[in-house]
């Protein structure tokens, strides 16, 4: 099974490549909408992005709007993938 | 030198923008006032003219204006241009757009005096507007013959700012031609935050068009940023690195 800080990496990479973050802006206390700047639309992309990344279903089901930073959405990845696995 | 003339720029240059949109606004009002239904299209057709006058000055306080054209699309498009000066606002008139709908950001809307304008012209809050919403008015300014005009970097204080993919989506969701220009030099006449206008060779270019269909698939906009972006900047890169 994946392993958190390999869901860490992953995402950061993501977000980098398609978002144009650096690495001193992907803190886990950093807030998607005021400190990313992430408006709604790229809320879809991003979501869109890491469901390509892991294979997952991120939009079914899930609230994604209780995700306001980027450790939440960490945590959100990491419960989904142990659903996913068991 | 420079410096003389950075004074003479600000000075009367700069003086004679500001008394060209303040008085050429008073004196043409009552005449778009009776434009009645027409109205916006002709606040949008003087506000062209205005533009042309403001390129106009900026070329006097320029070193050069250099000004790479292509051909249009046939009908209405989405512009997005890279964005550092509030220069760049005026300089799309260089290539002829005479009937464009602007989508900025809302403190635009809350000057005195360029606010009537602004909402004369029906240009969009994209701050206080809702998606839905934002799309809907687009639409409805198409169907009226406009084009879009979009500073995806949304901000002039990065001039290297990602490109967010907004107008790229409601070129797909509209099945519009994208019309990326790139501007230079102005962020070093007039750089945001400062008052001097500074002498700059200013270039502006627009590229070839773009088609939202060959961007497919659910990140199709976003990746059609990615490429209008490169665009522009390699060619600002450029453009600052050679010859300003």
């Amino acid at each position: 099974m994946i392993t958190r800080e390999e869901i860490i990496k992953q995402t950061n990479e993501a977000l980098k490549k398609e978002f144009e973050f650096k690495d001193e802006q992907l803190v886990p206390t950093a807030q998607l909408k005021d400190d990313l700047c992430l408006d709604s639309l790229d809320a879809v992309d991003m979501v869109v992005v890491l469901e390509q990344k892991f294979g997952v279903t991120l939009r079914q089901g899930y609230d994604l709007r209780t995700i306001v930073t980027l450790n939440d959405l960490y945590d959100f990845i990491e419960k989904l993938a142990k659903t996913h696995h068991q | 030198m420079d410096c003389l003339r950075t004074g003479f720029n600000t000075v009367v240059i700069g003086g004679a923008a500001i008394g060209w949109l303040v008085i050429s606004t008073i004196l043409a009002a009552p005449f778009l006032w009776l434009t009645f239904s027409n109205r916006d299209r002709a606040v949008r057709k003087f506000v062209y003219i205005q533009s042309r006058g403001i390129v106009f000055l900026a070329r006097l306080a320029s070193k050069g204006l250099h000004v790479e054209k292509q051909t249009r699309p046939a009908g209405s498009c989405v512009i997005v241009a890279n964005h550092a000066s509030a220069i760049d606002l005026y300089t799309i008139s260089a290539f002829g757009f005479d009937n464009i709908v602007y989508i900025t950001k809302g403190w635009v809307f809350k000057l005195p005096f360029f606010r009537y304008v602004m909402n004369g012209a029906g240009y969009i809050d994209a701050e206080t507007t809702t998606p839905e919403e934002i799309l809907a008015r687009c639409k409805n300014a198409v169907e009226k013959g406009c084009d879009i005009v979009f500073f995806p970097q949304g901000s002039r204080k990065d001039p290297q700012a990602r490109f967010k993919s907004g107008a790229f989506y409601l070129a797909k969701e509209l099945n519009l031609p994208v019309v990326p220009v790139g501007i230079a030099g102005t962020q070093k006449m007039l750089p945001a935050g400062k008052i001097m206008i500074e002498p700059a060779r200013l270039v502006l270019k627009m590229f070839p068009v773009m088609s939202p269909k060959d961007y497919v698939g659910e990140l199709g906009h976003l990746h059609m940023a990615q490429a209008a972006k490169k665009q522009i900047m390699d060619f600002f890169n450029e453009e600052t690195k050679e010859r300003l």
